[in-house]
């Protein structure tokens, strides 16, 4: 069974369709990748999810049961434009997030002081949130997140602004929430940690879903038909080749993808034929990067994925 | 509806307010302000009184029978008011006039009342002075002077000493024009002072509380920070909470501003004198406070729409105008009651939604009102509530994360419609 079914979501602001038929499964226990370029719709998906919009059309389904007051307590939210009351002391604020999920007492002050201490921010508990830096509100909010030990933790763009040290801590503590059992759902314009952290993927473009599934079923599916290569010479006479599906060029290396998995030998021959001085040519590899800028359009991808 | 998210809202929403220096402020201070600016009033009074009047007339007789009917008036009982006897004719006034131009600029002399022989018959008579428009001086003058034109006229015609009494009489309680309110005046002069405190603190009150609440709504749609609430809560928890929370910091400080009211009403321990008595029961206090109470709710409701609408406090200023109309009129009518409290307007008002969460305390106030139209009002007000937020929520949910450019009024309209 799966713990998140989303099911034919739509949603429309005046002309605007920002989500187009969108569906979905998180299965249980995973880390769960929404993937897209800014504006691809993602940031009004995990909007719906949480039931801050109402969808125009579809649900999102929770273990069997339309979601409503009882997931909203079952989840710690990040959204992806962060915000605090600037007034309130940083202990206060920690409680006040937590009292709303039900969740109040000795224990959660505890919690309160671990995650204080872990994120080094312990000796702040009682400073107004006004007065922290940026990054270290943003902390503060990150564990006003899963303070009150949600089954779903749903972090809207979670890295951004992020220092790498914090990244780090932040990629460690979202592991170890998957090892509790925990279902993670984050959305990222980022590729490389979607490919680190994630298990499942769902890549939106203009609220359209592209792909989703597995993300080690993915790889091998594109990566068969894949090839990397990095080479000297000229090879635009690829170009109409039969064999040949889709030639992207990313700088440094070239993607080619062949029609078929056996094509692959064929490529390597002829490029050897035609003197092309080969340095590096992978036949099984392909980063989500390659995979996405494939899906959305290279042009349009360039200028979003300037990492 | 009461859940233990909406009370978390409700708990932080007056922890902050209460504890907030404007709280305090305002709290503490209002009530020095506005009694010291009826202090000032008072004070301004006192100064008036010390006036120097001059009253002409063009014979003898006629001066002196004013001389004898204004000395021992109840004007001249304060001591502050010192008047001055002439007979002039009209050509004599103007000289007198022009040389003592110099006094009458600089205060020396308050006024000249000229009163010919004209007035007599049609009672006109002049009055000439830096500040014509002085009206406690000529209201105060206007008694004794009209009750000497009265003798004078009825004198030549033969009438008995009694008729005479009898149209004198009838003239002097014309000057008082409404009967009632002398009723008034004789029961507790105190009341007017009562009207006067309660419209203002209701008025400021209101302005504040709205203020308040429109800072705070503004302050978590420009932060952003109603996402992460709206992930724990729904929109209308959220508003209820807030609601419920700054009408219940208003609704205490209010209580605190009329504690000496309701002091001096229910014990013994401070006593006014007699013509300043306050002619209110503590059930109408009461009445006051929950009438104020499903106000606060009506026009947190309408802030609480107007904050969600705007996300930046300078275009909300400018927006919401419509409000400060609903609370500004209610006050405009709450203080012309002071003159009359039965008028029509003020008998509407005090029933209309919005204008009757102020004017219908300060007509109980001043005037008997029925009890069913007082328990007509509180219905009204009721009504009006369950009218006014499901729009306001309608709005709120909308507006609240809506940010970028300032909606126009149309957009705000379609954003009833919107499925959210």
């Amino acid at each position: 069974m799966h713990a998140l079914e989303v099911k034919n979501l739509v949603k429309t602001f005046d002309k605007l369709v920002a989500v187009d038929h969108v569906s979905f499964e998180v299965p249980e226990g995973s880390i769960f990748g929404l993937i897209g370029r800014n504006g691809a719709g993602k940031t009004t998906t995990i909007r719906m999810m949480m039931s801050i919009y109402l969808p125009d059309e579809g649900e999102v389904i929770l273990r069997g049961v339309k979601v409503g007051q009882e997931f909203k307590n079952k989840v710690g939210y990040l959204p992806e434009e962060r915000g605090l009351y600037k007034k309130m002391k940083v202990n206060d604020i920690l409680l006040y997030f937590a009292e709303m999920k039900g969740k109040s007492g000795r224990t959660i002050q505890k919690k309160a002081d671990e995650y204080l201490k872990r994120f080094e921010l312990y000796d702040r508990r009682l400073s107004k949130i006004g007065d922290l830096s940026k990054g270290n509100q943003q902390k503060i909010q990150f564990i006003a997140t899963i303070l009150h030990d949600p089954d779903f933790v749903i972090l809207d763009e979670p890295f951004s602004g992020l220092d790498p040290v914090n990244t780090e801590l932040l990629k460690d503590i979202i592991l170890e929430m998957k090892q509790q059992g925990k279902v993670i759902i984050f959305s990222t314009h980022l590729m490389e940690h979607a490919e680190k952290l994630c298990d499942h993927i769902v890549m939106i473009d203009q609220g359209k879903i592209i792909l989703k599934g597995a993300l080690t079923d993915i790889k091998t599916e594109y990566s068969q038909r894949n090839v990397s290569l990095i080479c000297d010479g000229d090879i635009s006479f690829l170009t109409g080749n039969p064999i040949i599906e889709k030639i992207s060029n990313f700088g440094n290396t070239t993607g080619i993808r062949v029609k078929e998995t056996i094509h692959t030998q064929q490529l390597l021959k002829l490029l050897v034929d035609n003197n092309v001085t080969i340095k590096k040519f992978d036949a099984n590899d392909i980063s989500l990067h390659e995979i996405f800028l494939e899906l959305a359009g290279r042009e349009n991808g360039k200028e979003a994925f300037n990492v | 509806m009461f859940n233990y998210r909406v009370m978390a809202i409700i708990k932080r929403e007056i922890r902050e307010k209460l504890l907030s220096r404007t709280f305090i402020f305002m709290t503490i201070l209002f009530p020095f302000l506005m009694f010291g600016g009826i202090g000032i009033q008072f004070a301004l009074h006192q100064d008036e009184a010390n006036a120097k009047v001059a009253i002409v007339t063009e014979n003898a007789p006629l001066t002196q029978s004013f001389q004898k009917e204004l000395l021992t008036s109840d004007v001249m009982k304060s001591g502050k008011l010192s008047l001055m006897f002439f007979t002039m004719n009209r050509p004599e006034l103007k000289n007198y006039l022009e040389e003592k131009k110099k006094d009458l600029l600089e205060g020396q002399i308050t006024g000249v009342v000229y009163i010919p022989l004209s007035s007599l018959k049609d009672k006109r008579i002049e009055y000439y002075s830096k500040t014509p428009t002085n009206l406690a001086l000529s209201r105060k003058l206007e008694g004794p002077i009209n009750k000497v034109l009265i003798d004078s006229y009825f004198s030549n015609k033969a009438l008995s000493p009694s008729e005479l009494d009898f149209a004198r009489k009838s003239l002097d309680f014309s000057g008082f024009k409404v009967s009632k309110e002398q009723n008034v005046k004789e029961e507790g002069y105190g009341n007017l002072i009562l009207a006067y405190i309660f419209s203002f603190l209701l008025y400021i009150s209101l302005l504040v509380t709205g203020q308040m609440m429109l800072q705070s709504v503004i302050e978590e749609k420009s932060n952003r920070i109603v996402e992460v609430i709206l992930s724990s809560v729904s929109p209308k928890e959220l508003m209820t909470g807030k609601i419920i929370g700054n009408a219940f910091t208003a609704l205490i400080q209010m209580a605190i501003w009329i504690s000496p009211i309701i002091l001096i009403v229910s014990t013994t321990l401070i006593a006014l004198p007699p013509e300043l008595a306050f002619g209110i029961t503590l059930m109408q206090i009461g009445y006051l406070l929950i009438n104020f109470a499903l106000g606060l709710l009506i026009y947190l409701s309408l802030f609480g729409m107007m904050g969600s609408i705007f996300d930046n406090p300078q275009d909300a200023q400018a927006g919401m105008w419509p409000i400060m109309i609903l609370i500004l009129v209610p006050f405009f009518i709450a203080l012309s009651m002071m003159e009359n409290p039965n008028s029509p307007i003020a008998n509407i008002a005090a029933l209309l939604p919005f204008s009757s969460i102020m004017v219908m305390p300060i007509k109980m106030t001043l005037v008997e009102v029925p009890i069913w139209q007082l328990i007509l009002c509180l219905f009204v007000n009721i009504l009006t509530i369950l009218l006014v937020f499901p729009i306001a929520g309608r709005i709120y949910r909308v507006g609240i994360l809506i940010t970028g450019k300032k909606p126009k009024w149309s957009e705000v309209i379609k954003w009833l419609k919107y499925r959210y």
